[in-house]
């Protein structure tokens, strides 16, 4: 269904981002309801216009932001999940003209379920993290702090939820590039919210710089392709695609500007930095959602739009780039985890490991395009979906393994190890969880992490067998099954870090300071039971998942 | 406090429901054997892990109990489906035939699904797995380790029952790493001074192995024909059915073709052996044994070494040998060299063991040789040894291990040198371990000896006078066991010579848990040492099956 952009349909369709859009009007609005009048000139007549004055008590609590934000989220969710939980769901194009601008299908919902659901889970941690003090009485310089800036972190994370949507529906690169920035820029403020804190402080500079510098180079590809082929929607790039040399180079400078968002080697260099030097539920977006975003970006542009003929000569070399970048991202990530200390950049390390996984499947799909193997598209479609589902069940466990450091974070920082001492002792339940994420974060059955990597490795060795059946020779296999054997050996590696984690909170002795109980926070314990409770059910029956991912991989329109 | 106990009733009741299959007969195997164990265990450690300190002292021995009662249940369902007293099984099977089979779709999407059964094969492991649970518990029944060590024993229990029944590679892989998490924490909380190391080692090492395997088992799922219908995946076509890729195995292979070719065979064939014979394990991949047995607690070891390392010979046995019979004939003199470096390796380097327990896990690496000479020989009666080596070796070595934690329990020492003449001050020890000791060796009427025996039988119409060497080091084997047993109950004079570590306190003799443990173990090797022919005759069938199945065909 094509509609016009504003029109009456337009609005039914994006009624989610919509509603998205008003929460985030709404905490400018709320917190600032007063009495104020305003006087009519050269009357006396006063008018009550209801925003500034002294604030209405009941509006202006500082718990209002955040309990807006969780709503807001919660029902664009839930609004794009009964969407999409059927299974039957109508594309709609909306176009601006000639030019069609968003569309919304399985493959864009899924990926906005990613987003909402991942932001969603760092807000309800917030809301313990960052707490709007409410009750009556002295408050410590904090805690005061702490209030005001409540609106300012809700209407940051709204922001980059808005602009992480757009991406999602984007069909034109210059309308994900908006959405692109628009979500970059916020989670540029959010890496650096805690300026009272050095490493915030520095974190954040490092990462907007480094960010932007990716952006801008992301954004002179674009001109290029733009000044190639005179547009920069998706299926006219894919329709003249012809791979010059200019239009390549335009290419590899955009894939620089998606390869920064991803976290591959060798544009990976500021995510431990953020991730460490961010407060927890904020590196738990980065890892998930800004991640599922530049993947958006690596798909739409690489399998969609940048597909050489099977008999022209640039083929192999996106292949064989693809397949080392994807390697050395993978073997870095892991490498440098094993050297850390500090949880969340351990954390950073593993998220620019499983970029290399996901790069490694999108190999797969390469040479399934670029028609070195032989194969029906449905192949493609599987491998898809195995990234796509890798995706998802992230936020599951690398976001629950972050909200656990930002339970300890508030009681007094998780930039230790030995912050994670005997957790399993004071809060048997936390610990366990956090032990589970790690194991899902191992590869090991049957939970989630299992279920994922074990579908994009099964989705690299068929393309990799492709349609030969029968007597088959080893060298016949094509040669990204070594690609699967990288994947695997690289997650033996992983298994010594995360176990790691687990021999230190089941092990060692809590250190001072930290031998009472966890605190309380029952929002972010909420979250981390959720993330807990869908990384055990996922695992254990993952077909509905599996399902929508690859409805979703089939609206891709890869054939 | 009311609320555990509710779950705990209700996991008592589960036990005496079995769930009942489509058409309307009950499930032995799902809940009773596999998922009972499991989930009991879990309900048993959420609710231990969650009480104050100050409760966890009270609530240890009702645990205890209670998941000493919980673990006879599926020894009382296995015993009573090998007698048919629960209902009549018929173990008369071919070659790819299950008794008590059961099959439930789990993941549509890639074909995997919960698909159990036994034959003569896994039914011995299974009856071994669900034997060894209650006697560890009893074994370890006063050692002060808390409210969670007995609920982890279940849960390993349940985990290795559910890879001896598992008929499909997906739910065999999950059972096979999920007998990995509690050894790991059994080492790693009750373990001695380096159980760090030891379990880290332990979990990565064999995880490593098990990956490659995994890699394997997919490539060759990607390798099978397409197909639609129950059980095949709605997303790949394909299923991942062991049952279905025997046939398809069995009938490509049939006649002068070989099953997906050679070259593949071979490559798919060391993929999967590589998996197994780390856990076996084999030579040169058990660095981690001797480490992980060491640093394990006495239950920990007595699982480890009594079922865990059969784990690896059945992964053996169950997919690669029976599929790859082509690439079985090109590796067999490996398999043969492996075997006897195992074999001779553990041997020699048990004599330089100056600590008891460290002796006792390499004289398991050098037994588990004795599987793959059976392997290698490519004869019925050398898989039948095998097999009864399996099972042998599942009860013997328990009882070694026992041994070693009742020295390290009472004397708090496990060194050889520092004791001499113990027997004069513990005769019931002294006792055991000289029988242990001796079954370990291949004492005649003990049950080791009909394995040893059957192995050189075999090996001698495979390899002729190679047979030399594995009886020699057999005869190696002998002088271990007696050095080490003579030197610590009998040497030194009237007094004997008390280790240091019990600081001049008078030695004490084993607890009754303890002698009921090891005397129920003694039991049974004596039992199947005169009697072997009550587990052979499963496994002589089963043998028999294989071969008839898989490697007679048209001409070879």
């Amino acid at each position: 269904m094509s509609t016009e952009v504003f029109s009456t349909e337009f609005w039914k369709a994006v009624a989610p981002e919509a509603i998205l859009v008003i929460g985030l009007v709404l905490i400018f609005v709320v917190p600032n309801l007063g009495n104020s009048k305003f006087r009519i000139p050269l009357t006396k007549v006063q008018i009550p216009w209801f925003l500034g004055g002294r604030r209405f008590k009941f509006t202006g609590s500082p718990a209002i932001p955040g309990m807006l934000a969780a709503a807001t989220l919660f029902t664009a969710l839930g609004m794009m999940v009964i969407e999409t939980i059927d299974g039957k769901m109508d594309t709609t194009t909306v176009t601006s003209g000639e030019t069609v601008l968003l569309q919304i299908d399985a493959f864009s919902r899924f990926f906005e379920i990613i987003f909402l659901a991942a932001i969603l889970l760092a807000v309800m941690a917030s809301l313990d993290r960052i707490p709007a003090n409410t009750f009556e009485g002295k408050k410590t310089l904090d805690e005061l702090y702490d209030n005001r800036r409540q609106a300012d972190l809700y209407i940051l994370m709204l922001t980059t939820a808005v602009g992480m949507c757009m991406v999602a529906l984007a069909q034109d690169l210059f309308v994900l590039f908006v959405g692109l920035e628009l979500a970059s820029l916020a989670t540029y403020v959010l890496v650096a919210f805690h300026k009272e804190s050095k490493a915030g402080a520095e974190a954040g500079v490092k990462y907007f710089i480094v960010g932007s510098v990716a952006s801008g180079i992301g954004l002179y590809g674009l001109s290029l392709l733009y000044l190639e082929y005179g547009s920069l929607q998706l299926d006219v790039l894919a329709s003249d695609w012809d791979g010059s040399i200019l239009a390549t180079i335009g290419l590899g400078l955009v894939l620089v500007g998606f390869g920064f968002k991803v976290s591959a080697a060798p544009f990976h260099f500021a995510a431990p930095d953020a991730y460490a030097g961010a407060n927890s539920p904020v590196a738990g977006i980065l890892a998930t959602a800004s991640k599922a975003m530049g993947m958006i970006g690596l798909v739409r542009v690489l399998l969609v739009v940048a597909l050489p003929d099977a008999d022209s000569d640039g083929s192999a070399i996106w292949l064989y780039t693809l397949a080392t970048l994807s390697v050395v991202t993978m073997t870095w990530g892991n490498l440098a985890a094993l050297g850390s200390t500090n949880p969340k950049r351990m954390l950073a390390y593993s998220s620019v490991a499983h970029a290399g996984y996901m790069m490694a499947a999108l190999t797969a799909v390469g040479a399934w395009k670029w028609g070195e193997i032989e194969a029906p598209v449905e192949y493609a479609h599987a491998i898809v979906a195995a990234v796509l589902f890798h995706l998802f069940v992230l936020v599951a466990f690398k976001l629950g393994a972050f909200l656990v450091l930002g339970l300890l974070e508030m009681e007094g920082g998780a930039s230790r190890l030995s912050a994670l001492s005997g957790l399993a002792r004071r809060d048997p339940l936390i610990g366990t969880a956090m032990f589970v994420f790690m194991l899902s974060l191992a590869g090991v059955p049957p939970l989630a992490g299992f279920m994922s990597k074990f579908l994009v490795v099964s989705g690299i060795v068929s393309a990799s067998i492709g349609d030969l059946s029968g007597s088959v020779s080893f060298s016949d296999l094509h040669w990204i099954w070594w690609l699967a054997l990288a994947m695997f050996i690289n997650s033996a590696i992983s298994v010594f870090y995360y176990l790691r984690i687990g021999v230190v909170m089941f092990l060692d002795v809590p250190e001072e300071g930290r031998r009472k109980p966890l605190p309380y926070g029952a929002s972010i314990r909420m979250a981390i039971w959720i993330c807990l409770v869908a990384t055990i059910i996922i695992g254990l029956s993952g077909d509905t998942i599996i399902d929508m991912c690859y409805r979703a991989a089939e609206s891709l329109n890869l054939g | 406090m009311l609320v555990g106990g509710l779950l705990i009733l209700v996991a008592g009741l589960m036990a005496f429901f079995p769930s009942m299959n489509s058409s309307g007969e009950t499930d032995w195997i799902s809940i009773p054997l596999v998922g009972f164990p499991i989930v009991v265990s879990c309900i048993l450690l959420a609710f231990a892990s969650q009480e104050k300190r100050s409760r966890k002292e009270i609530i240890a021995s009702p645990i205890r109990l209670f998941t000493l009662c919980a673990s006879l249940i599926p020894l009382a369902i296995s015993t009573a489906l090998f007698f048919d007293w629960l209902i009549l099984v018929d173990w008369d099977l071919m070659y790819n035939e299950y008794a008590l089979e059961e099959e439930y779709l789990w993941i549509e999407s890639i074909g995997a699904s919960w698909h159990v059964g036994m034959d003569g094969l896994s039914f011995p492991m299974v009856w071994l797995t669900t034997f060894l649970v209650p006697v560890t518990i009893v074994m370890t029944w006063n050692e002060k380790h808390g409210a969670t060590y007995f609920p982890l024993l279940l849960m390993m229990g349940g985990a290795l029952i559910g890879v001896f029944v598992a008929l499909d590679l997906f739910l065999f892989y999950v059972f096979w790493e999920l007998t990995l998490i509690p050894m790991f924490f059994l080492i790693l909380k009750w373990g001695g001074k380096d159980r760090r190391y030891a379990a880290q080692k332990f979990f990565i090492y064999t995880f490593c192995a098990s990956v490659i395997m995994l890699l394997g088992l997919i490539t060759l799922y990607f390798l099978q024909p397409e197909s639609s219908g129950s059980g095949y995946g709605t997303v790949t076509g394909r299923t991942f059915d062991m049952t279905a890729l025997f046939t398809n195995a069995r009938s490509k292979n049939a006649g002068d073709s070989v099953f997906l070719g050679k070259d593949m065979q071979n490559i798919l064939f060391a993929m999967l052996m590589l998996g197994f014979l780390v856990k076996l394990p084999a030579v040169p991949f058990h660095t981690w044994l001797p480490d992980a047995h060491v640093q394990a607690p006495t239950g920990g070891s007595m699982l480890l070494a009594g079922v865990m390392l059969k784990m690896g010979a059945y992964g053996m046995l169950r997919i690669p040998i029976a599929i790859f019979p082509d690439a079985l004939v090109f590796y067999q003199d490996i398999i043969m060299a492996i075997g006897l470096i195992s074999l001779v390796w553990g041997a020699v380097v048990c004599l330089g063991q100056t600590n008891l327990k460290r002796m006792v896990a390499y004289s398991s690496v050098s037994h588990m040789g004795v599987i793959l000479l059976g392997i290698a020989s490519m004869q019925p009666i050398g898989y039948a040894a095998a097999l009864f080596m399996m099972f042998a070796h599942g009860i013997i070595s328990p009882m070694l291990f026992a041994v070693c934690g009742a020295f390290k329990h009472h004397y708090h020492s496990m060194e050889i040198g520092d004791m001499r003449g113990m027997a004069r001050w513990s005769p019931f020890l002294a006792v055991y371990m000289m029988f242990a000791w001796m079954a370990s060796l291949g004492l005649p009427l003990l049950a080791g000896f009909v394995a040893e025996l059957m192995v050189l039988l075999a090996y001698w119409p495979a390899y002729g006078w190679w047979i030399l060497l594995p009886g020699f080091v057999l005869a190696i084997t002998a002088a271990y066991y007696l050095w080490s047993m003579q030197r610590t109950i009998f040497e030194g004079g009237d007094e004997g010579q008390p280790p240091e570590s019990l600081k001049g306190e008078t030695p004490p003799d084993i607890t009754l848990p303890e002698n009921i443990g090891m005397i129920i173990l003694a039991a049974f090797t004596v039992l199947f040492g005169i009697f072997p022919f009550i587990a052979l005759g499963m496994m002589d069938d089963w043998t028999v099956a294989l071969f008839e199945g898989v490697f007679i065909r048209g001409g070879i």
